[in-house]
């Protein structure tokens, strides 16, 4: 479940240790792999192994809290099993709403524009791009397409409304724009996730990872040189 | 001679996007303030660093100065650290270096190699991935440090 969400491995093993020492088990052994956890658990003397498939979801912080505090809730108050599947059960995702996070992240990338040394229209043209783009992104997300589609095509978008800056001089950093308007899909979190794992002893989840965020990169950029071939713009002289 | 008022003005920029990105991410709500405290202060620290050490170091230190505060904010509110760590690591994600890196290969592909643009993709590139790389170093130092304990952090 953990994996699901984008926690890091290091978090995983850790946890599931705990939650299963706090419930009564001798030990609780867990392999990882990018797609699926092995788990064995050893109560009794008799040992239990189960495999789990993982499904890539997108990265939702929240509900990696929400399992944390549950173990360390489980362990102070030593509560036992039937409490823990009633609380994991009950774990939800709480997403902030549309209408909200579409004008933030415009606002968002509008702010990386202007520390890049962007000017005002061209403030205006990123702050409507990243808004856009952020839409599309949402709206294609709960059509449940691919991760790696949804990239594409917000990419394409931003660009193309982007592109709107160089088009009659509106912006003289017509170049900066498009640059700070797709930040919004930077894969910053499987990286550093990835060096993360790495970094502590999970060699094939780092590389799993690093695959997953490049695979996402280039999905973006394809998105991007699609959309300026169709303008036929030199944006980037 | 340190332009402290820039340095402020451009911190509470960056706090912009941290929050922006943690939303993404969807962090609990109650931790959306610290996400913009740590985006400020990474970010102006790195400016003020900027002064003295190359872009890289200045990342570096500012990434381990975060990585530090995020074990204490993790500890004290029973959270895991990546919530404050990276929502305020993402005003310095080299997005702009790589953005041109990429730029400068489709133009090498569609007009052909020249030394300029060879240069321009070789440069942006280092950048992009030395300053990632000091970034996940940053970050990963505190909690190595805090690993080697038996006690785990949270």
């Amino acid at each position: 479940m953990l994996l699901d969400y984008g926690a890091e491995s290091h978090l995983i093993e850790q946890i599931s240790a705990r939650l299963g020492k706090a419930l009564g088990c001798s030990s609780i052994e867990i392999s990882l792999i990018p797609s699926a956890i092995v788990l064995t658990s050893l109560i009794d003397e008799h040992s239990i192994t189960t495999t789990r498939r993982a499904h890539h979801q997108p990265i939702n912080m929240s509900i990696v809290h929400q399992v944390v505090s549950i173990c360390v809730f489980t362990e102070k108050h030593k509560e036992n099993l039937a409490f823990v599947e009633n609380k994991l059960n009950n774990v939800h995702a709480n997403y902030y709403p549309a209408w909200l996070l579409i004008p933030i992240i415009g606002l968002a990338c509008a702010a990386f524009g202007h520390l890049h040394g962007v000017d005002w229209p061209g403030f205006l043209v990123t702050f409507l791009a990243a808004a856009i783009g952020m839409g599309v992104r949402i709206w294609l997300s709960r059509l449940n397409y691919s991760l790696l589609i949804v990239f594409a095509f917000t990419a394409f978008t931003c660009t193309l409304i982007a592109s709107l800056a160089t088009y009659q001089n509106f912006s003289a950093t017509g170049g900066i724009v498009l640059s700070s308007s797709v930040l919004l899909l930077v894969p910053g979190f499987p990286y550093i996730n990835a060096i993360l794992d790495a970094f502590k002893g999970y060699l094939s989840m780092g590389w799993g990872r690093w695959m997953q965020a490049t695979l996402l990169t280039f999905m973006t950029s394809l998105g991007i040189i699609l959309a300026m071939h169709l303008i036929g713009i030199e944006g980037w002289q | 001679m340190i332009d402290w008022w820039q340095i402020f003005a451009n911190a509470l920029w960056a706090g912009l996007p941290a929050v922006g990105f943690a939303m993404i991410f969807n962090v609990p709500r109650s931790t959306l303030p610290f996400c913009a405290f740590g985006g400020a202060f990474t970010y102006g620290l790195r400016e003020l660093l900027l002064n003295f050490c190359s872009i890289e170091l200045g990342t570096f230190i500012a990434a381990t100065a975060i990585g530090i505060i995020g074990v204490f904010w993790s500890r004290r509110y029973i959270m895991p650290r990546p919530i404050y760590t990276i929502a305020s690591i993402i005003p310095m994600i080299p997005g702009k270096y790589a953005y041109e890196m990429m730029i400068s290969l489709v133009t090498i592909s569609a007009n052909g190699v020249t030394d300029e643009l060879l240069a321009k993709f070789i440069e942006n590139g280092l950048y992009a991935v030395s300053i990632l790389f000091a970034i996940a170093l940053g970050l990963v130092l505190p909690s190595l440090h805090y690993t080697k304990r038996k006690q785990p952090i949270l």
